[in-house]
């Protein structure tokens, strides 16, 4: 309803402004995102304030939740009428940018129109693609893991720093199911796909072949081992039954908030929500090492990103407010890390007195993964939800025991080979 | 001008916006879609002519295609008996001449108008989630131990949705009504003066009598069966690992999460072959069970 109501009052707004405006040289703007109501205000705000500082653009903002948005981008796309500024995501980075649908930001980079003076070059490599930069990540997310210091107290175990280990991940859910009597986790940190990606990082492989049409990986032992390793801390009772864990769909029910399970994961802009639905201190921890790794498991990930559509008729006005969004201060006050940590210094340094607890563990916990990471593999190929959503099926079987670890291991290599290559 | 006076062409006239509609809506969606079932087409590009390779990537490659298959005509061929059996049973009680029987029909006719919204799958969910009402129930008198994950569990998931469909079995049961209602008293009175219990009065004189009426039932309600697709989205969303992975649900996927918009025309091609083959099935087999008093000569 409030939803409905900001927009029909933005809707006049903008009919009234246009009216007004419409003997000068106006610039209209689109500009779309997906996200929630808090998000939606924000954004909306922080458009206001671009408006006033350049009166000769106008802004026509288009919101949606995360589903609508993509089907409505594609369909937009289709008809050729794409936004100028839509907000863009890892994985469907690769479909709309090898399609020659985005704008080469490099550069504009270049000439200062946007300006990186305060942005390392590692912050804006997850928006490179085949040598192009077709993004601007708007913030800086990592996968964490989260526990809850009073059960780890009751259990009598230390909270473990960045150094532990897989085998100390199962030692301590050991003593946690032991002495506690509720589970470990619910499952693998950043469920199956992201725990794996994790452990193939740590074993020097990436997830996708460089070009997309195959798996970065060769020994189907790696995902065998992976597969029987989760069974068998399933029926040790260290991760929850997969019944239990497909009835959890919001943070709300997560098990660490409702207090079945002492650890749980998610992205780090993501523990703002969590504490407040668990609504007591939670902690942070990195996730855990391999042995002998090869390299860190761990990569610092844009939350989201900004992307100008090709066809857009004004590239530089488009320019100009990314720019602003992501380097002015004012504007990153009212947008206060909603999207991930800020890229630029500048502004994590302005925004600092205004943090909250939780915002400051974000920001901490996020300069600590910087020492514990490695750099982030390339987009995932188009194809990628739908390898993703085999990987989980058959996760899901593993833990069923209708389909062996082996035999499980050696489909999804097949059916993930034809998948890719189909596209 | 001659054209103009005839009576003919008023009649188009007065069907015409109906006809641009048809043609506009209807026939060119599904003559286009024939034609994207020959391409590789992703939405974000034009598509690409690829022959019959969806067709043979279908049935050579694509396990989930026979796994939707397999759900679909599970699901189709368990809740439409079923669901016309609960009605024809209800049709058999209501259509005695009781007190308060029209409130009845009512009643029992609110699921079937509620049924397919939003809001009562998602009540389903919760209904059957494993801190659901159901697991509550069903503790409380001692039948199981320890609450199940209905919607989680691979061997339940698919009965919920079929118990959704049993439960909307408001038109089939006002179909039964109507039919009960069609047949001759005076065949109940003589067989009754012949003796017959009231089983037999059921076997060999109702039953035949609205065999069309099953029939007729039967029919619609398979097709409908076939294209079960909101309930089935909301409530399991083909999990757990597809057991609940409904053809059109399937096909909704390849074409707007895989983007996959050749693949899913194909599979919508299929379909429309499979149900119009079923259809034909059914008929032919009709002369072996439906009764029809005149011939209609």
């Amino acid at each position: 309803m409030r939803r409905i109501l900001v927009f029909v009052l933005f809707a006049s707004l903008l009919t009234v402004v246009s009216g007004i405006g419409a003997a000068e040289e106006q610039i209209v703007l689109r500009v779309s995102w997906w996200g929630s109501q808090g998000r939606h205000d924000r954004t909306l705000a922080v458009i206001d304030l671009f408006e006033a500082k350049y009166p000769h653009i106008k802004i026509e903002p288009e919101f949606a939740g995360w589903d609508n948005y993509w089907e409505r981008i594609a369909a937009q796309a289709a008809g050729r009428n794409l936004p100028d500024v839509f907000q863009q995501d890892m994985q469907y980075l690769s479909l709309y940018g090898n399609r020659g649908m985005l704008l080469d930001l490099g550069p504009y980079v270049e000439s200062g129109a946007i300006d990186t003076t305060y942005i390392s070059e590692s912050e804006l490599a997850g928006g490179m693609l085949n040598g192009k930069l077709l993004a601007i990540n708007l913030g800086s997310n990592a996968m964490v893991g989260i526990y809850d210091p009073e059960l780890f107290a009751q259990a009598g175990i230390e909270p473990p720093g960045p150094e532990w280990t897989w085998e100390d991940y199962i030692e301590l859910g050991r003593i946690v199911v032991d002495k506690l009597g509720i589970h470990w986790a619910t499952q693998f940190p950043g469920n199956f796909f992201h725990a794996f990606h994790h452990v193939l990082r740590q074993n020097g492989y990436p997830f996708y072949a460089p070009d997309g049409t195959g798996l970065g990986w060769k020994d189907d032992k790696l995902l065998e081992e992976f597969f029987r390793l989760e069974l068998q801390l399933y029926k040790e009772g260290l991760f929850a039954s997969p019944a239990l864990r497909d009835e959890v769909s919001s943070v709300e029910q997560d098990l660490l908030v409702t207090r079945q399970a002492a650890t749980a994961w998610a992205w780090s802009n993501q523990i703002v929500a969590m504490s407040l639905a668990a609504n007591r201190p939670l902690g942070l921890i990195t996730l855990p090492k391999a042995k002998d790794q090869v390299k860190e498991g761990l990569y610092i990930k844009p939350s989201m990103f900004f992307s100008v559509a090709e066809s857009s008729p004004h590239k530089d006005a488009a320019v100009l407010f990314i720019d602003f969004f992501t380097n002015d201060v004012e504007a990153n006050k009212i947008l206060m890390a909603e999207r991930g940590v800020p890229i630029s210094s500048k502004v994590r340094e302005a925004l600092q007195p205004y943090l909250t607890d939780v915002q400051i563990q974000m920001f901490e916990y996020l300069d600590l993964v910087s020492q514990h990471s490695s750099p982030i593999d390339p987009p995932e190929p188009a194809g990628h939800p739908e390898v993703n959503r085999l990987l989980d099926d058959l996760q899901s079987m593993v833990l069923h025991e209708v389909i062996a670890p082996a035999e499980a291991a050696r489909t999804f290599r097949q059916e993930a080979t034809r998948i890719l290559r189909s596209k | 001008m001659k054209i103009l006076r005839s009576d003919h062409f008023a009649g188009y006239v007065f069907i015409a916006p109906w006809l641009f509609g048809f043609l506009a809506v209807t026939i060119a969606p599904i003559v286009i879609s024939l034609y994207f079932s020959f391409t590789k087409y992703d939405i974000l590009s034009a598509p690409q002519w690829v022959g019959l390779m969806n067709y043979e990537t279908m049935f050579k490659y694509d396990y989930l295609f026979p796994q939707s298959l397999k759900v679909t005509f599970t699901y189709a061929f368990t809740s439409v008996p079923l669901r016309l059996l609960f009605a024809l049973f209800l049709a058999v009680l209501l259509s005695q001449d009781r007190k308060g029987v029209g409130a009845y029909r009512t009643i029992f006719y609110v699921p079937s108008v509620f049924g397919g919204s939003v809001a009562v799958a998602v009540m389903w969910r919760q209904l059957f989630g494993i801190n659901g009402a159901l697991n509550s129930i069903l503790t409380s008198v001692g039948a199981i131990d320890r609450s199940v994950g209905w919607l989680t569990e691979p061997k339940t998931a698919i009965w919920t949705l079929v118990a959704l469909a049993v439960w909307q079995f408001g038109s089939p049961m006002l179909i039964f009504l109507a039919g009960l209602k069609q047949v001759p008293y005076s065949l109940y009175e003589s067989a009754m003066i012949d003796g017959a219990s009231s089983w037999q009065r059921f076997f060999r004189i109702t039953l035949p009598m609205i065999s069309p009426i099953i029939f007729f039932n039967f029919l619609v309600q398979i097709i409908n069966g076939f294209m079960m697709f909101t309930q089935a989205l909301i409530i399991t969303n083909g999990g757990p690992f597809n057991r609940t992975l409904l053809y059109v649900l399937y096909v909704y996927r390849k074409a707007f999460t895989d983007y996959s918009m050749g693949y899913a025309s194909a599979l919508a091609w299929v379909m429309l072959v499979i149900v119009g083959v079923l259809t034909a099935v059914i008929f032919k087999t009709s002369s072996y069970w439906v009764y029809y008093e005149s011939k209609g000569e």
